[in-house]
């Protein structure tokens, strides 16, 4: 039996997206049978992050209204051999398509199937939420160093609190630029958390390639080189249950004495 | 001698006397309440009142309808030069006493208060945690918060212009007492750099005032209920 994780925000454009691609490539990466589910009707781009736009066939809507199985929906990157598959979103459908009991009952069955599904949730706080948080067991907010991206948490982070079926949700703050933190034009990691009060599940630095990787349909997890790619990496294995301690921003230019403490603080 | 029996009952029925007070007037509360009423008539157009008094009503063990005190103040207000000032019965309604229960009560939430949630209370509210931007706290007494209120608060909100809110971090976006609306803008000049432990409340003049929370013992020393301790 696996686990259904939403991945929500609030507001739209911090990273949902590109979030859920990185997050699965890297679970499917550590060995692990994933799904990625796309719950934005009508805004699919999770298959386009993912370079999987020209294999689909069917969709999400096709499946709940029983034009077809389950798994003739599913498209199998073939990057991570029978590891990583998505369940991409109607394109022509709107969010009523779907209810939340049609979301329960479709994230039941493929929990069966898969180690993790990753539910990629649409912005806002209508339907469209309420389907994808429906199914799910675990919940984590992505925000940015943006006040209206942490008020736009604290509010969703409101409304999952309240869901019977959730464990407690978990942060993800995306797009750090450290330069702005320092100089304390940008909300520092410590000053979000303490704001919204939940676990931090990990921080992913901003870095130009993950727009050109998105753009290429290949999730920025796959170049270890990026601290993006290292971010979502130690997210994905604290997501496994591993202690991973935060990572460093800071770009290690010091001496010889700072990198010997980096050593033993490892 | 009947017209001397009736006059017996009705002095019986009324009494008016001067105390340190002022002057009251105390309704039997035996009697029936029509007879009250036309005893109360004959004493009025005796005209035994000269010039201006203010006067308190006492009606015992008598229970008046808001509507019926109000008859009552205007049916004394009109003939006479009279000004009643108070009202006063001994007994109350199961309802009226419940309300007064619930709003004596003090309620605790603890948690955060987030964006777009809120969080009601008929008497005082304690909360212990957070209230975060646009989480709204509403009190019909006073609002206590142990943490940050970063939100909208508002107490006194059934019309208790006497109501406070306290906070270990006064920095809300909104205050409200009864109400007195006020935003929490730059440009207030009671706003401080560090809000530690700071109070809102109602001036004399009306305006919304922010000060030290050490001061709330001065400022509305009817909050406190220990009585009595060394």
């Amino acid at each position: 039996m696996g686990q259904a994780i939403v991945i929500t925000s609030g507001k739209g454009g911090v990273g949902k997206t590109t979030s859920t691609a990185n997050l699965g490539t890297a679970l499917a990466l550590q060995g692990k049978k994933v799904c990625l589910v796309d719950t934005d009707i009508g805004l699919r781009n999770l298959d386009v992050v993912l370079g999987l736009e020209n294999r689909i066939i069917y969709d999400l809507v096709d499946v709940v209204e029983g034009r077809c199985k389950v798994h003739q929906a599913l498209v199998k990157d073939k990057r991570f051999d029978d590891k990583l598959f998505l369940l991409p979103a109607a394109q022509t459908a709107d969010k009523h398509a779907v209810s939340p009991e049609q979301m329960k009952e479709l994230i039941t069955e493929l929990k069966q199937d898969y180690d993790y599904i990753l539910i990629d949730c649409p912005a806002g706080i209508e339907q469209g939420y309420k389907n994808a948080v429906a199914g799910a067991d675990q919940a984590i907010v992505v925000t940015t160093p943006e006040i209206s991206a942490v008020r736009d948490a604290d509010r969703i982070i409101g409304l999952l609190e309240q869901e019977p079926n959730l464990e407690p949700p978990k942060l993800i703050i995306n797009r750090i630029r450290q330069h702005l933190m320092d100089k304390g034009e940008a909300l520092d990691v410590n000053e979000i958390t303490t704001h919204l009060s939940i676990d931090l599940l990990g921080i992913v630095a901003d870095d130009e390639r993950v727009i050109s990787s998105s753009n290429k349909g290949e999730p920025i997890v796959m170049d270890p080189t990026t601290k993006a790619a290292q971010g979502y990496r130690n997210i994905a294995r604290r997501i496994l249950g591993e202690s991973v301690p935060l990572m460093s921003m800071t770009d290690s230019k010091g001496g010889v004495f700072s990198k010997l403490k980096s050593i033993f603080t490892k | 001698m009947i017209d001397g029996v009736k006059c017996l009952s009705k002095q019986q029925g009324i009494t008016i006397r001067g105390t340190k007070d002022g002057l009251v007037m105390r309704f039997d509360d035996q009697m029936g309440y029509q007879e009250l009423l036309i005893e109360l008539n004959a004493k009025l157009n005796e005209g035994a009142f000269d010039g201006q008094a203010e006067m308190t009503v006492q009606l015992g063990h008598r229970y008046l309808t808001n509507e019926q005190k109000k008859d009552l103040i205007q049916l004394i207000e009109k003939n006479q030069k009279i000004r009643i000032t108070k009202v006063q019965s001994e007994v109350i309604t199961v309802e009226e006493c419940n309300q007064r229960l619930i709003e004596k009560q003090s309620e605790t939430y603890v948690g955060i208060v987030r964006s777009g949630q809120i969080v009601r209370a008929q008497g005082d509210l304690v909360v212990i945690g957070d209230i975060n931007p646009n989480g709204r706290v509403i009190a019909g007494g006073n609002i206590y918060v142990l943490g940050r209120l970063k939100g909208i608060a508002h107490a006194g909100a059934n019309g208790n212009r006497n109501a406070v809110i306290a906070a270990s971090w006064l920095e809300a976006t909104h205050l409200q007492i009864d109400d007195v609306l006020e935003t929490m803008t730059d440009e207030l000049t009671v706003l401080s750099e560090h809000p530690e432990m700071e109070c809102a409340y109602l001036h004399t003049t009306g305006r919304l005032v922010i000060d030290r929370l050490q001061e709330l013992r001065r400022i509305r020393p009817d909050i406190s209920t220990f009585k009595g301790g060394s």
